[in-house]
């Protein structure tokens, strides 16, 4: 822009800022001058005095005292509004949405207020500053690069090789002992108690067979479970119902007929033919993809849904993954009932619960 | 007794000196006072996740103060009747708490999640803006890659914030960020066993994620985007083209008073309307979700939409499983490429994007002027691919939410979005090239023959043709073609000058602009700007 | 509606490809089902007025269930067949299904069908209360089943807080945490809760309806039905939501969309009116 070229900094002399003669607008266009910046436009919007002018004016005390207004209202809602939880449809509904309401409009009201203060009630200027975001010049590229390579000469780490040596010897053990407590600390054996590959289901230390118990403890009879339902189960020991044994939790499928006939004849080809009992399947509830409890047990098509990723499993083929992510069928638990009437587990899971690792056999 | 007088006018003065005389600040407070910015609305995209995540400070202390972040089991016994007498965890409870028994605390918490949704909502926008205009390119790599760190950062900060309640949806969102974890080959088990401190979900899982929610991860946000503003500050602002505007300068306003008064509004606003949204619309309600327990689980399970196109990656993977017959049998989970490699990829290629882009270009100059996307058409389509693969991993990240309420089958729903993903960005990419070309071309058109009035003229010879306005006057030859610029061309009669001196109105004119009224001592308005400084090489292709 | 189940079984026939004639067929079919009903209806209505015209071929019926008989006679029979016995490819058997079954499907406007398709809808119900009870009562006494309790409060005194558990545990996977519903395989769903009565919740988990597994008193007793029916109506549909505007109560989706459509754009049109030429 010409007037840029022509009034350029470094082709001007700067302007004495003590002559009383020069307005204040003088000195800061000099100030800016100074800093490479030239203001090429500046403009009042509104000529003072004008009716444009005092509308504006009132617009924007008129959001500051919305501001005002709100905020009061705020704290006199935040103060004496029922804002305990009551069942039902009561005032202490309105608690939260009043108060983000005034909250709200007092933070809009000054924001705009002093938007619109700054947008049009301040002159508009045009200014045009230099970048000089050119590298530095060749010289002192140099004299820094000779600088900081003569740092390493009076070091002398190039003539006295061992001090670097050692130095970094020495270092590195210390670089190590700052990893160490962190990653030691952290540092957990997964397969601590084979903790992987067994579940709450494992029977206990005397061989004794665990029994299915319902969320409250209870343990199940056959009949509880309708055809065409099921059950979430759990092992029957101590915090069996909790997440301390989150790969416990089982899914136990009453079939009806038909289907625990095809079913068993699917159980058969994969060598789990004993694993039912009578129409009653147990299958771990756990996704053997990301984890999620696969529940959505549609007792018609006997498919089971997990609904996190959308897998589906068949469950009269041995839950086999049919649709989705998930590679792997959901692992059964062998299942029967016991002398007194209940569920138990024949043993543990013979395949792994949940989610697939690397080192999964 | 004599009381000495103060001269109150002479207060700041002195002060003022009194300043200087021990920090110099004198100096250095001027350039920073004359500090040109320029103008535009696009700029402004990135205030929007830096005053969010001033809102989220803010909110998230106030949180802290009532969060009690164990996992050791409680009886419920707030003021919620339906979960009274529930067993939970210490976090839910307090998260509960913070719901029901601390006065504004719901609204507290409302804000903080509607905020760190918006912070990475404007971050991604931001992102896009400064891609598709080119700004990313040198000298402003190193502040491309932080941007593209931020989002990670945000996103780690978003995904443990958003388990610490411990309910029943983001303990299902954390049991599958265990199994993703678990899934990496070798080492999978491992790492989630020293993460969780055993087998998921263990006890320590809450406060872990509470110390690096509230310490780590924001200490590292401050300090990126710290970083983040002081490059934009050092290297400054780039510029559209335009008149006046050249690589070398920057063309704007000061940015003291005017600049930082719209800062300061703008701030407001944000914060305004994070707290319209956190009162008037319910987010995350987690006493309808339960505490977490490990067999509870709801339809349509999501986490949070920045988490989604990983949920919606996971959804869309066929379940192909890699077994390696060394010794046991070792397993590569499908679970492994979709949540790790995927998102391993997507790191990569934006952080080393404007060197690929360099490279490919040979163009390794500065660039302090931003491209029109039109002008660039093969970064606009690959842009638009990227977004457009975003796009359809969000929405399968949501597709059973979509099967649900607009009656399509979920498997359809998965099948649409895998063939999806392969088909519609490449169409994407090439729409968009396409599309960009043809706006070049009506450029370049209308700088060649003028502005299409509507008059149509019949010729003596019986042709009609439609009369166009030049842009220019013509020169000896009778042809008037201006060159273009990387800057917006007048499409429409009314448009002709737009270029010139501003038209009050924001949607539309609401008067004529008026001479400007020219203060004594204040310079004049300039003429409109010559046109041989505008606009950098590059941009005229 | 219709033109959603079109569009959906088209998606279905087009993933498939071979069920695509089947399903055009079962339209047609539809369409003669309706054809069909219409004309029983019309026929049905005059002999259910026309006296001594009604069958008694079973063993004797009580008043209510003969009058459920002459509905059944009118409105059921072409898919469930004569005595309720089925028909092959159109509609089960109703024997044992109690009248649990029939209260869920016919109060809630499932039954009768529009036409065949993947899961019956909820639709305004073509039967008023009297002659649900009669069709049930006929049902029970062709062949017993699950009952519902008298009365139409089911939920009186019940423990939402054990209401809200027994839901989370078994309710939730299928109808969301909210009771929105959810999707289920291949265009199956589980519906939204919002609508439903005492009566039809406490039918639904006795009777399993459609894909809905069994969830029989010995499973979860009556005072645990009260209990989650208690939840169900009072915690989800009767309380208002605390912290505003739910949002549909669809979870993190809609969740994300507002924040885009409301927050981003809100700020995006004020950075344009910030930067605007004033």
């Amino acid at each position: 822009m010409s007037t840029h070229t022509e009034h350029a900094p470094q082709g001007r002399e700067p302007l004495d800022v003590n002559d009383p003669r020069l307005s204040r607008f003088d000195i800061v266009r000099e100030g800016a001058r100074r800093d490479d910046i030239e203001i090429v436009h500046y403009e009042e919007q509104l000529v003072p005095g004008t009716k444009a002018e005092r509308r504006l004016v009132r617009l924007v005390a008129a959001m500051f005292l919305l501001t005002g207004v709100a905020a009061t209202a705020f704290l006199v809602i935040y103060i004496w509004w029922p804002w305990q939880w009551e069942a039902g449809r009561g005032g202490d509904k309105l608690y939260t949405p009043l108060l983000g309401l005034t909250l709200g409009l007092a933070l809009l009201g000054i924001g705009f207020g002093i938007l619109t203060w700054g947008k049009k009630l301040l002159p508009k200027e045009v200014s045009i500053q230099d970048r000089h975001d050119q590298p530095g010049p060749p010289e002192d590229r140099k004299i820094t690069g000779e600088t900081m390579l003569y740092l390493a000469d009076e070091m002398g780490v190039r003539r006295r090789p061992l001090l670097g040596f050692s130095a970094v010897l020495g270092l590195l053990p210390v670089g190590a002992v700052a990893a160490a407590p962190l990653i030691g600390g952290l540092i957990s054996n997964p397969h601590k108690n084979n903790q992987m590959f067994t579940t709450g289901f494992a029977p206990g230390e005397g061989g004794e067979k665990i029994r299915l118990v319902r969320e409250d403890g209870r343990p199940i009879r056959p009949s509880d479970v309708s055809a065409g339902g099921q059950l979430t189960v759990f092992p029957g020991i101590d915090h069996g119902v909790s997440n301390k044994h989150a790969d416990s939790p089982t899914l136990l499928i009453h079939l009806r007929e038909d289907d625990a006939e095809k079913s068993r004849a699917a159980n058969e080809r994969v060598g789990h033919g004993d694993y039912m009992w009578g129409n009653y399947a147990a299958y771990s509830k756990i996704c053997t993809h990301a984890g999620c409890p696969a529940s959505l047990y549609e007792q018609q098509t006997n498919r089971l849904l997990c609904p996190c990723h959308q897998s589906q499993f068949l469950i009269t083929d041995n839950a086999k993954p049919i649709f989705g992510p998930a590679s792997r069928r959901l692992p059964q638990l062998p299942i029967e009932v016991d002398e007194e009437g209940f569920f138990v587990a024949r043993s543990d899971y013979t395949e792994t619960i949940g989610p697939d690792f690397w080192e999964r056999p | 007794m004599k009381r000495r007088k103060i001269d109150v006018a002479a207060v700041p003065g002195k002060a003022a000196g009194a300043l200087d005389d021990r920090f110099q600040a004198a100096t250095p407070l001027r350039k920073l006072l004359n500090k040109v910015f320029p103008d535009h609305w696009s700029f402004l995209l990135g205030e929007i996740a830096l005053f969010s995540f001033i809102v989220l400070l803010l909110t998230g202390v106030f949180l802290t103060f009532f969060f009690e972040p164990a996992m050791t089991e409680v009886v419920y016994n707030g003021s919620y009747a339906p979960l009274r007498g529930t067993p939970m965890s210490a976090a839910y409870a307090s998260s509960l708490d913070i719901s029901f028994d601390v006065r504004g605390g719901l609204i507290m918490r409302q804000m903080h999640h509607w905020s760190a949704l918006l912070f990475m909502a404007a971050i991604v926008v931001h992102m896009l803006r400064i891609f598709f205009t080119g700004a990313f390119r040198k000298p402003r790599e190193t502040n491309w890659i932080i941007g593209s760190l931020l989002f990670w950062v945000g996103f780690l900060a978003g995904f443990t914030g958003y388990s610490l309640p411990d309910d029943g949806l983001s303990g299902t969102g954390l049991r599958i960020a265990s199994a993703i974890m678990l899934s990496i080959p070798v080492i999978g088990s491992w790492l989630t066993s020293s993460i969780f401190g055993g087998e998921f979900p263990g006890t320590i899982i809450i406060s872990r994620f509470f110390i690096a929610h509230v310490l780590l991860i924001p200490a590292l946000l401050v300090a990126l985007i710290s970083v983040h503003l002081g490059l934009v500050f050092k290297q400054k602002h780039t510029q559209w083209p335009g008149p006046g505007r050249t690589n070398e300068n920057v063309v704007g306003e000061r940015m003291f008073p005017r600049y930082a008064l719209k800062q300061g509004g703008f701030f407001m606003v944000v914060f305004g309307v994070i707290a319209l949204m956190g009162g008037l619309f319910q987010i995350n309600p987690i006493w309808y979700f339960g505490p977490y327990e490990a067999w509870v689980v709801s339809a349509a399970s999501q986490p949070d939409w920045y988490v989604m196109f990983l949920d919606g990656s996971t959804r869309l993977m066929p379940a192909w499983e890699i077994n390696i017959p060394i010794g046991d049998g070792y397993v590569i989970p499908p679970l492994f490429w979709p949540t790790v490699v995927l998102p391993g990829i997507l790191v990569m290629i934006s952080l080393f994007y404007p060197f690929l882009e360099a490279r490919h270009l040979k163009d390794y100059r500065h660039h302090n002027l931003l491209q029109r996307p039109r002008d660039v058409p093969a970064r606009t389509g690959a842009g638009a691919m990227a977004v457009t693969f975003y796009l359809v991993l969000t929405l399968s990240g949501a597709n059973d939410v979509i099967a649900d309420k607009f009656h399509i089958s979920l498997n359809a729903m998965t099948w649409g979005g895998r063939i999806g993903l392969l088909l519609l960005p490449p169409l994407a990419y090439y729409l968009t090239y396409r599309i960009c070309l043809g706006l070049q071309q009506h450029d370049r058109e209308v700088l060649a023959h003028g502005v299409e009035t509507g008059i149509i003229r019949r010729l003596p010879d019986g042709r009609f043709v439609e009369v166009h306005q030049p842009l220019t006057a013509a020169d000896h030859d009778g042809h008037g073609e201006l060159e273009y610029v990387g800057w917006v061309v007048p499409k429409k009669m009314n448009r002709l000058g737009a270029l010139g001196p501003a038209i009050r109105g924001f949607f539309y004119p609401i008067e004529k602009p008026a001479e400007a009224p020219v203060s004594p001592g204040h310079p004049p308005v300039e003429p409109r700007a010559e046109r041989e400084e505008i606009g950098s090489g590059e941009s005229r292709r | 509606m219709t033109s959603d189940n079109d569009r959906r079984r088209g998606l279905l026939a087009r993933l498939r490809g071979r069920p695509a004639a089947r399903s055009r067929g079962r339209r047609r079919l539809g369409a003669a089902v309706r054809l069909i009903a219409a004309l029983t209806l019309a026929g049905g209505a005059y002999t259910a007025f026309a006296p001594g015209v009604q069958a008694q071929e079973n063993p004797p019926l009580t008043g209510a269930a003969a009058d459920g008989k002459a509905l059944f006679d009118v409105s059921c029979v072409t898919c469930h067949g004569r005595n309720a016995q089925g028909v092959e490819g159109r509609g089960p058997s109703l024997i044992g299904v109690g009248s649990a079954s029939v209260e869920f499907q016919v109060s809630s406007g499932r039954m009768p069908m529009a036409r065949q398709e993947a899961q019956a809808m909820r639709k305004p119900p073509s039967f008023t209360d009297e002659q649900v009870r009669q069709l049930g009562q006929y049902i029970q006494e062709l062949g017993g089943g699950p009952q519902v309790p008298e009365g139409n409060n089911l939920h009186r005194n019940a423990d939402m807080a054990a209401g809200g558990e027994l839901f989370r545990i078994n309710c939730s996977q299928c109808h969301a945490f909210a009771g929105g519903g959810g999707a289920l395989s291949s265009g199956k769903y589980a519906p939204s809760l919002a609508p439903a009565s005492d009566r039809q919740i406490y039918a639904a988990m006795l009777s399993g309806p459609q894909n809905m597994p069994v969830f029989g008193d010995n499973q979860i007793t009556p005072e645990q039905k009260a209990d989650i029916i208690a939840y169900i109506q009072e915690t989800l549909k009767h309380n208002q939501d605390q912290g505003g505007f739910n949002l549909g109560r669809y979870g993190p989706s809609t969740e994300g969309l507002a924040i885009f459509l409301v927050g981003i754009v809100a700020l995006v049109f004020t950075s344009l009116w910030i930067a605007g030429k004033s």
